[in-house]
């Protein structure tokens, strides 16, 4: 089934443009007024496909700054599908597409070896020759991942409140104890948290890799299980913006039969959860540690995408002896999987200098941002330490973790 | 959510960027919010404020500030006086953020030079576009760079031949070789300042330019003289070449527009303001004539913004602030009526430069910008309007489109700052 968005709203104004982060690194990129709305007429018209459609990142500065409400960046990325369909996409892209896959399959190996095997000289040449840039710092995976981990975490009794946890794959295979100090807060707030292993990738990384059918697939499972949680009453909370815009907003847009019968295919944002169990009184934070410590908080381009702020922030902001800034630099230039690709490597770098250079400016060293790959970019671009807003909230509440 | 604040402020152009610092330096605590990133991302980033008047050109804009309607809205926030304080504002903030803005000489307009040859009022502009020198001279380069489809110096040149004062001028064309290799896209002046913006990007630059410095004491260019550190680079070209540099109004992409627009959010971001985008304002709660809340839309529900003030700087038709059927337009938040004439016939003018309705359409306000009912009485007494969405004024005809954004944003930061 070809989707199409009606391109017609663009006016051509071109704040797309000046916007883009890609486009501002690289000529080789036709932009985004080019490449999405313009381009979308001669697709109608079967014109063929444009040679610089992979550059996209699916960053969605072309969306937020875009006056007129044109989704840019779905026109690509459906442009992508529809191509892919025809035309496969690489063993790289498939690599870097199925990384929920590749993590179980190493879920069955010691991760010290599955993570010396990866970032060995000899394993990052044969990625090199694939095509995964050398020079770029992939995530190690976790030790533990976290359906191991929570598995053996025991939750206090006597919770009478619920929600449910949707870790998406980066929390699941690299940074589980990101979810684990989310169990631990909610827990703290009163609440007992549900698993459910039926959920599984948000199908981000597969949809922009150009693996419509098996993004489709996930879709498929995750709304089911999300259905049956919203029926019961019970919210699902994610951390990661990316899976956040792939369930609220590109899902519908990217299969929208999917999403017809559901009232909203939103997840909700775990930060705004823990909010709201702060102001109600449900997390109590007076006893936080008050050593004075100053942060830098980058905002993702997904969580600026949905417009509803910065909760990550906002919890920083309220913890005695934090003093939180707000980088505002733009987009950290990994994209997901976009800058550990060869020939996108040192765009992403490019595109991240800005970041980069706004945080070693400000002389501040924690970093604090929610995306796991933001966070990857952060720590390979800068060296400072970057940790989600969330564990350095329970890192300031919890007496037993030392800093 | 519900989220609480001092003021909130919709929109990133000009007139909410400049409330919602104005605001904030008083020390309000402010939210901005904005779907879409404002005209000035894309324009010349020159501050019109009066260029003409009933289609006669003005010599000087605070002079003749005195003798236009009082529902103008320069009229309404007290003329030159505001407008000059507000030029003066946006001065510093420049200045501290690495650009100096430069009046004429003479009192008055600049009369800028474009990419099109044409030439046009304006009352401040980046030091880089002052084209001042321009009159001790008899020769100039008028400069492109290959590949770059928007910037022709035949034909800037014939058309600039046509005005009187530069009749006699000796233009000479000249053609950079294009230093981005493999461009899959027409190059415009932004990809250049970016690259201009590198160290061997500057380096090729005053290479480049090195043999018309000999020959021309000036070079017309398009904005291409970097971007976060055009000041610099600007100043170090014309030392280093011992030459004059112009750079010339360019369409969008307007290259100095998004400078100042960045050195204005990071101003906002200094000052505390909390900007967030892709929110876009679709409703707003409203009670005994006083907004409670606005609403932006998300992909799962509304979120609430609470304040004690409201400032709207949404923009005009393309922009979103104002919205139209055939025979009636409203603004878009309030639901406010504008006086559309019913013949929708009747909105635009046959000559494409006049006045029409359909550049002047706007919120009527009074002079603390609060927006006016039928009966001329205060109809939403914490909200405030600012920049294009206003009415009474018709900033196409008269050139006055940032002077007007900036003044009465500035104005209605500072009254509800006061608050
Ligand atoms: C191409 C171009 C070049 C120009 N060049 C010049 C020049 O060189 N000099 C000059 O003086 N004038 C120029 N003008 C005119 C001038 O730019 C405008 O008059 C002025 O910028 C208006 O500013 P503003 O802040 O009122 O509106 P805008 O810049 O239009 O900003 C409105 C903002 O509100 C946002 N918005 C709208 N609706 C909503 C909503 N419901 N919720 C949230 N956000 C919303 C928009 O996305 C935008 O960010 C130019 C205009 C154009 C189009
Ligand atoms: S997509 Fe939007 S921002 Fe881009 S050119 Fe079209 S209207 Fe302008
Ligand atoms: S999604 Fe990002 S990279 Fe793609 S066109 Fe939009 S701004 Fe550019």
């Amino acid at each position: 089934m070809k989707r199409r968005i009606n391109p017609d709203k663009c006016v051509a104004c071109s704040t797309c443009v000046v916007q883009c982060p890609v486009a501002e690194v690289t000529s080789k990129f036709l932009g985004p007024r080019m490449l999405g709305p313009a381009s979308e007429r001669f697709r109608m018209l079967n014109a063929g496909e444009d040679d610089s459609l992979s550059y996209c990142a699916n960053c969605k500065n072309c969306d937020i700054s875009c006056p007129q409400g044109v989704e840019v960046s779905n026109i690509n990325m459906l442009a992508r599908a529809e191509y892919c369909r025809e035309n496969r996409p690489s063993f790289r892209d498939w690599i870097l597409a199925h990384g929920e896959l590749e993590a179980k399959l190493v879920s069955y190996f010691p991760s010290f070896l599955v993570n010396f095997g990866m970032a060995n000289p000899i394993s990052k040449q044969i990625l090199d020759m694939v095509g995964v840039s050398k020079k770029a710092d992939l995530p190690k995976f976790a030790s533990k991942q976290f359906p191991a981990m929570f598995k053996e975490y025991k939750q206090p009794e006597n919770l009478t409140k619920r929600v449910v946890f949707y870790p998406g794959c980066f929390i699941k295979a690299y940074a589980p104890q990101t979810g684990m100090d989310l169990v631990w807060l909610l827990n703290k707030a009163g609440y007992k948290v549900e698993y459910p292993e039926v959920f599984c990738c948000c199908g981000t990384p597969l949809y922009t890799n150009g693996f419509e059918a098996d993004a489709r697939k996930n879709a498929v499972k995750n709304l089911e299980e999300l259905a049956a949680w919203r029926k019961a009453g019970i919210p699902v909370l994610s951390l990661c913006p990316s899976c956040q815009l792939m369930f609220k907003s590109e899902i519908p847009a990217f299969f929208p039969d999917l999403a017809e019968n559901m009232e909203s295919t939103a997840l909700d944002d775990a930060m705004e959860f823990i909010l709201g169990c702060i102001n109600r009184g449900e997390l109590d934070i007076s006893e936080a540690d008050t050593s004075p410590l100053d942060i830098i908080y980058h905002a993702p381009c997904h969580l600026r995408a949905q417009g509803i702020g910065f909760p990550g922030l906002d919890i920083l902001r309220l913890l005695p002896g934090v003093h939180a800034v707000n980088a505002d630099a733009g987009c950290c230039g990994i994209s997901g999987s976009y800058g550990f690709k060869k020939e996108k490597y040192d765009i992403g770098m490019a595109i991240g200098s800005k970041l980069f250079d706004t945080i070693k400016d400000s002389g501040i060293r924690q970093v604090a941002t929610e995306c796991g790959t933001c966070k990857v970019q952060i720590i390979h671009g800068t060296g400072n330490p970057c940790d989600h807003p969330l564990t350095i909230l329970r890192r300031r509440l919890d007496k037993k973790t030392t800093k | 959510m519900n989220r609480k604040t001092d003021i909130v402020v919709v929109g990133s152009g000009l007139a909410g960027m400049s409330a919602a610092l104005t605001a904030a330096q008083s020390g309000k605590k402010v939210t901005l919010l904005t779907h879409g990133a404002g005209t000035l991302a894309i324009s010349s980033g020159c501050i019109d404020v009066l260029g003409y008047l009933n289609g006669v050109r003005v010599a000087d804009p605070f002079e003749s500030m005195a003798t236009l309607p009082a529902e103008h809205p320069y009229s309404l926030i007290g003329g030159a006086e505001t407008v000059r304080e507000a030029i003066d504002w946006l001065k510093s903030v420049c200045r501290k953020g690495g650009i100096d803005m430069a009046h004429a000489a003479e009192e008055g307009n600049h009369t800028l030079i474009t990419v099109m040859g044409t030439l046009k009022p304006s009352y401040l502009c980046p030091d880089s576009f002052n084209p001042d020198c321009l009159k001790d001279v008899h020769r100039a380069a008028v400069v492109t760079v290959e590949n770059m489809k928007d910037v022709h110096p035949g034909l800037i040149i014939d058309q600039l031949h046509r005005y009187a004062e530069l009749s006699d001028k000796e233009f000479m064309e000249a053609v950079l070789p294009c230093p981005i290799e493999h461009a899959h896209r027409n190059i415009t002046p932004l990809d250049i300042a970016r690259h201009v913006e590198t160290p061997e990007g500057m380096k090729w630059l005053e290479k480049s330019l090195m043999p018309y410095a000999k020959l021309y004491p000036v070079l017309l260019l398009p904005p291409i003289c970097g971007m976060k550190h055009s000041q610099q680079i600007w100043n170090q070209l014309c030392s280093a070449l011992k030459v004059k540099i112009i750079e010339m109004v360019s369409i969008p992409p307007g290259v100095a527009g998004l400078r100042m627009r960045d050195v204005l959010k990071k101003a906002l971001n200094a000052a505390g303001v909390y900007m967030v985008e892709s929110a876009e304002v679709v409703r707003a709660e409203v009670e005994e004539g006083r907004c409670k809340t606005v609403h932006t839309l998300t992909a799962s529900g509304e979120d609430a913004w609470e304040a004690d003030s409201f400032i709207i700087a949404t923009g005009g038709l393309l922009s979103g602030g104002i919205s139209t059927a055939p025979g009636k337009a409203w603004e878009s938040i309030f639901q406010l009526s504008l006086d559309a004439p019913a013949d929708t016939e009747a909105w635009s003018s046959p000559d494409i430069f006049g006045s029409s309705f359909f550049a002047s359409m706007g919120v009527k306000v009074n002079h603390e910008l609060k927006p006016l009912n039928g009966e001329g009485n205060v109809c939403l007494d914490n909200v405030r309007f600012a920049g294009r969405v206003l009415g009474g004024y018709d900033f196409a005809a008269e050139k006055s489109g940032n002077g007007v954004a900036l003044a009465t944003g500035r104005y209605a930061g500072m009254l509800a700052g006061k608050e």
